[in-house]
């Protein structure tokens, strides 16, 4: 092995408890105090760039009353809050909201849960079959979701879906000409299953790298001392694995509450409100009714609540990236 | 000694389901796209595609605009990949090495960025691209694609860097105006795991992307691969086999960039990861 | 240490620079080009009049580029709207029968003369009127679309059933007909009628004597699905589905499309339209040979009244130019090409009716596509109200539908929320 590989793999064998040994300020080795600015100048120019304005003006669209007429005129009419006062007293805004937060939760949970356990299969299989388990995750990681929303479509398909087929085989019950969507919950299940099933080998890959990082010696101590897989999983894994799980959460949260694509190319571009999260109920506000300001008010507030709801996550990571 | 083997049978066995439920969709993927139309609408499925055909495929490239739509997808996703790594890598650079008043904001800005449902901005990011003259360029669709890949790339190569030991920085340290070369040439090998993780995921981000591709580029000659994919479940209902195939054919490059850096993910999920 | 910052940066920029170079960007210069947007249907369907249109045009314009973008209708008002919003929409571009009158009444469309576009004289007066807002031309008639029975003869032929059904009481004891001989195939449906594909139902409605909406004197529209004609109608068709039809409750007439089943066997007849017909053997997505084509055929719908047939809904498109165009004058010469008798008579034995009744005649000897023209002499159209097509976006009818037929909710409830939404909707200020 080379002397860089080495190198790096004795850096990465010190402990990964969070380090608390101060650093000496590199900055003055490099000697500018514009530097910091310089470096993080090209970054935040694109994003302003792109986004800036935008999210300017879409704010000022929010606090709009801007159809169609409006948006051929380029003018709009100043209505003040009434947007948002139309929205939060819409019934269907809330059943959309707790629509949104469920899903949330379910596909994130599922999807940290199973990735974990098959981050711990990773951890115990050989070598041989590790390769293979860890190549057939990073195939269904590199799918794009169009393609993958294709297949599955295809596979549940009303006519000729082969789940349809196979569950019938497997006298799980006449699945024939089954409608997944007619049903709500069934319907959701299956948004949620492809979901969770894109997700799982991110999170599987990212936990099985932090497991390898789990000192041995720590493992070994506690299992001496008699402690069950169980506890050293809690008690020595889990703690160390701490800042891979917090950006995981987080990161899952806020992908999770925005979902888009799989349901609206599930549906065929026209999912009926039963199947509205906020990031469709914003864009079909938007684009299907034509009311562009209505449709921004929407997304600003499913800001907001993803805000709150990512908040304790967030802060976390935050602390985390304060502290080096 | 029999337990062990006992456990290590009851784990393959679990690996191999395990492998066989979630990779089942790519396979029924690839094995649709190989069948003839009678065998993908057969009353029963048939598992394996027994009289294979390149009819699909056939069908697939020979659609309008098909090695336009790859070049345009190749085009821009090798240039967001290269420009976020550059942005991302000084961004990064900032965010590890130095204390700055702003830091703290900074961080909070990219995973602010994060939580705005592009979908909502669509109208409004067409209006500042359209002044800009970048509506139907590929350009405007790489900008607008950096501005949601950079900041995981910002978050994850920070935490490369953090895990460069200290003693090498120190070693770079050679006096004048040769420190910041020799910094670089020490540190990118270093992170260069780092680098191929974060290229991965900027590809599919960026090769991914549907919405805003196919409202920001309007002549069918420069859309995306995604957006051409999409263009087979037309009004006349949809192709599946040719579907299938074009599936396939969107889904390959990624999977071949994969196993060309394979050996360093393995390496760079590794070295990055627990450095949070 | 700055230099080299510098220098990273300036790279990133050249790597911009590059990319959009590398595009090779076609600059829009405006004298220069003329870009269209229609529907993919004209791809598939009828590209000879595309080329013969553009045929015409180069003529005309030698020195024009024409750059016709091909659009889908799940998509295309999307891109459209947002191109308005930027004051940078397409020179022409197509849009069906029922959404122009949203974009009319918001003032899309640039104001046109009848007299500069051919045949328009004898336009179809459907068309013509859903180019007409407040007494001005916005957009021209490009073609309509009527639907008829689509049907296996060799499974009528099995099924003992003697000629064509007269009245819609004939076409039900048919269904039941072949139900009885076909109907143990649990895939099989007499009349495959896909829950969402409101066409049918609202033609039930119709045929009763009910509307979708009517409009009062004071301008005020009311949405009538709950009228007692048009309960009466939909509960007709609810039970006709439950005799006839295993097809899917929650899909509509696209998804999945019908002739793939239809080939294979799993129904005796559908609902669709004359370019519908060729899809069926269609090598490249159908699942049947050339050789199907001669088990097939197509008659109008029966009514319920004797002698005549259920109305047809009177799809189609019109073609305009947006009014903050670059290039309107090539627009209008593009559109006269492809409106023109040439390229309407290709649209027309595609499987279309003309947008002029000098044409209707076209298909009268082609036995695969006369009934469709025949079946036009009974139509119905949509509330000719602006904010229909938010109706249609909303995708209100299908749920309503959908609801309807898988029992979670009864005729009368389902269509008294429907009607209470579509009278808000249309009535809504824009």
């Amino acid at each position: 092995m080379s002397s860089r590989f080495s190198a790096a793999a004795a850096a990465v064998s010190e402990p990964a408890l969070p380090s608390r040994r101060p650093r000496r300020p590199f900055a003055s080795r490099l000697g500018s105090r514009a530097a910091p600015y310089l470096l993080i100048l090209p970054a935040c120019a694109v994003i302003g760039a792109v986004l800036g304005y935008p999210l300017y003006f879409m704010g000022r669209l929010s606090l709009q009353h801007y159809g169609l007429f409006q948006l051929i005129k380029h003018k709009g009419e100043w209505i003040g809050t009434k947007n948002y006062s139309q929205i939060l007293h819409d019934g269907l805004f809330w059943h959309v909201v707790a629509r949104t937060l469920a899903f949330t939760a379910t596909a994130v949970s599922l999807t940290m849960v199973l990735g974990t356990l098959f981050a711990l299969l990773l951890a115990q299989l050989g070598p041989k079959m590790r390769v293979l388990l860890t190549a057939g995750l990073i195939f269904v990681w590199a799918m794009p979701v169009v393609v993958a929303v294709a297949v599955w479509s295809w596979m549940v398909d009303f006519e000729f879906g082969v789940a349809n087929w196979l569950l019938t085989y497997l006298h799980i019950g006449n699945f024939n000409h089954h409608d997944w969507f007619a049903n709500t919950w069934s319907g959701w299940a299956i948004i949620t299953s492809l979901v969770v099933w894109g997700a799982i080998p991110f999170v599987a890959l990212m936990v099985y790298a932090g497991l390898t990082q789990v000192p041995q010696e720590l493992v070994e101590a506690a299992t001496t001392d008699g402690a069950t897989s169980w506890r050293v999983f809690r008690d020595v894994t889990v703690p160390l694995l701490k800042p891979i799980f917090v950006i995981l959460i987080s990161l899952s949260i806020i992908w999770d509450f925005q979902v888009f694509n799989q349901i609206w190319i599930l549906l065929n571009g026209q999912p009926p409100p039963q199947y509205f999260t906020m990031s469709i109920y914003a864009f079909t506000t938007s684009f299907q009714q034509s009311q562009y300001g209505l449709g921004s008010a929407i997304a600003l507030v499913m800001v907001a609540i993803l805000l709150v709801v990512s908040f304790v996550y967030i802060r976390q990571m935050v602390k985390i990236g304060d502290a080096e | 000694m029999r337990t062990r083997r006992a456990r290590r049978i009851v784990l393959n066995a679990v690996a191999l389901l395990v492998f066989a439920v979630m990779v089942f969709p790519v396979y029924w993927m690839v094995s649709t796209a190989f069948k003839p139309g009678s065998d993908i609408f057969a009353n029963t499925p048939v598992w394996f595609p027994y009289h294979p055909t390149l009819g699909n495929f056939g069908d697939a490239v020979h659609r309008p605009h098909f090695w336009a739509d790859v070049k345009n997808s190749l085009i821009i996703v090798s240039v967001v990949v290269a420009m976020s790594l550059v942005l991302a890598f000084l961004a990064a650079l900032a965010l590890a090495k130095f204390r700055f008043y702003g830091r703290r904001a900074f961080i909070v800005l990219i995973i602010a960025v994060q939580m705005i449902p592009l979908n909502a901005l669509i109208i409004p990011i067409y209006l500042v691209l359209s002044k800009a003259h970048q509506v139907d360029k590929l350009s405007g669709v790489i900008v607008t694609y950096l501005t949601f890949v950079l900041p995981f790339t910002i978050w994850t190569l920070r935490g490369f860097l953090l895990g460069v030991p200290r003693d090498l920085e120190e070693a770079s340290q050679v006096d004048g105006t040769t420190r910041f070369g020799a910094f670089l040439r020490i540190l990118l090998p270093l992170i260069g795991p780092g680098l191929v993780a974060t290229s991965i995921f900027a590809f599919i981000q960026a090769w991914n992307e549907y919405i805003m591709a196919y409202v920001l580029l309007h002549d069918p000659s420069k859309q995306t691969l995604t957006v051409w994919l999409a263009s087979f479940t037309g009004d006349r209902g949809t192709a599946w086999g040719p579907l299938m195939a074009g599936a396939t054919l969107t889904a390959l490059p990624v999977v071949i960039f994969f196993v060309a850096v394979q050996r360093k993910i393995a390496f760079g999920l590794t070295a990055g990861a627990v450095r949070g | 240490m700055k230099l080299r910052i510098i220098a990273a940066v300036a790279l990133a920029a050249a790597l911009a620079t590059a990319a959009s170079t590398a595009t090779g960007g076609t600059k829009r210069s405006t004298a220069q080009q003329v870009v269209v947007w229609v529907m993919t249907d004209a791809q598939n369907g009828w590209p000879g009049a595309i080329a013969a249109a553009n045929s015409q045009f180069q003529q005309q314009h030698p020195g024009v580029d024409i750059n016709i973008q091909y659009q889908s209708w799940d998509t295309v008002l999307q891109k459209f709207d947002a191109a308005l919003a930027a004051s940078d929409p397409p020179d022409v571009i197509e849009l069906g029968n029922t959404q122009t009158a949203k974009y009319m009444a918001a003032g899309a469309f640039s104001s046109l003369n009848a007299k500069n576009f051919p045949n328009s004289s004898t336009w179809l007066s459907g068309l013509k009127s859903s180019c007409t807002y407040r007494g001005k031309l916005y957009c021209v008639p490009y073609y309509a679309g009527a639907r008829a029975v689509i049907y296996r003869k060799d499974m009528y032929r099995q099924a003992g059933i003697k000629g064509l059904p007269k009245t819609y009481a004939q076409f039900l004891a048919n269904g039941k007909k072949l139900m009885k001989k076909f109907g143990k195939n649990r895939n099989f449906s007499a009349f495959y009628e896909p829950g969402q594909n409101w066409y049918v139902p609202t033609t039930f409605v119709e045929d009763y004597g009910g509307h979708i909406a009517v409009q009062a004197k004071n301008g005020k529209w009311k949405g009538t699905l709950d009228s007692p004609q048009a309960i009466h109608a939909l509960t007709v068709f609810k039970s006709m589905v439950q005799k006839l039809s295993r097809a899917s409750k929650t899909q509509d007439e696209a998804h999945p499309y019908p002739s793939i089943p239809f080939a294979k066997g799993r129904m005796a007849s559908f609902i669709g339209n004359g370019w519908e017909w060729p899809y069926v053997f269609n090598p490249k997505g159908g699942a049947a040979p050339k050789s199907f084509e001669k088990k097939m055929g197509a008659y109008p719908m029966p009514s319920h009244i004797k002698g005549r047939y259920m109305p047809t809904f009177l799809g189609g498109s019109d073609i305009g130019i947006p009014i903050s165009a670059h290039n309107k004058a090539l627009g209008a010469d593009w559109i006269k090409a492809f409106t023109g008798t040439q390229s309407e008579t290709i649209i027309a034995k595609a499987g279309n009716i003309a947008n002029t009744t000098k044409l209707a005649n076209v298909n009268a000897h082609n036995p695969a596509l006369a009934p469709f023209a025949r079946a036009a002499k009974y139509s119905w159209f949509v509330p000719t109200s602006p904010n229909w097509v938010n109706v249609e976006n909303s995708h209100l009818l299908k749920q309503m539908l959908t609801a309807i037929l898988t029992n979670r909710k009864s005729v009368q409830a389902a269509t008294k929320s429907a009607s209470k939404q579509i009278t808000q909707i249309l009535n809504a200020s824009p």
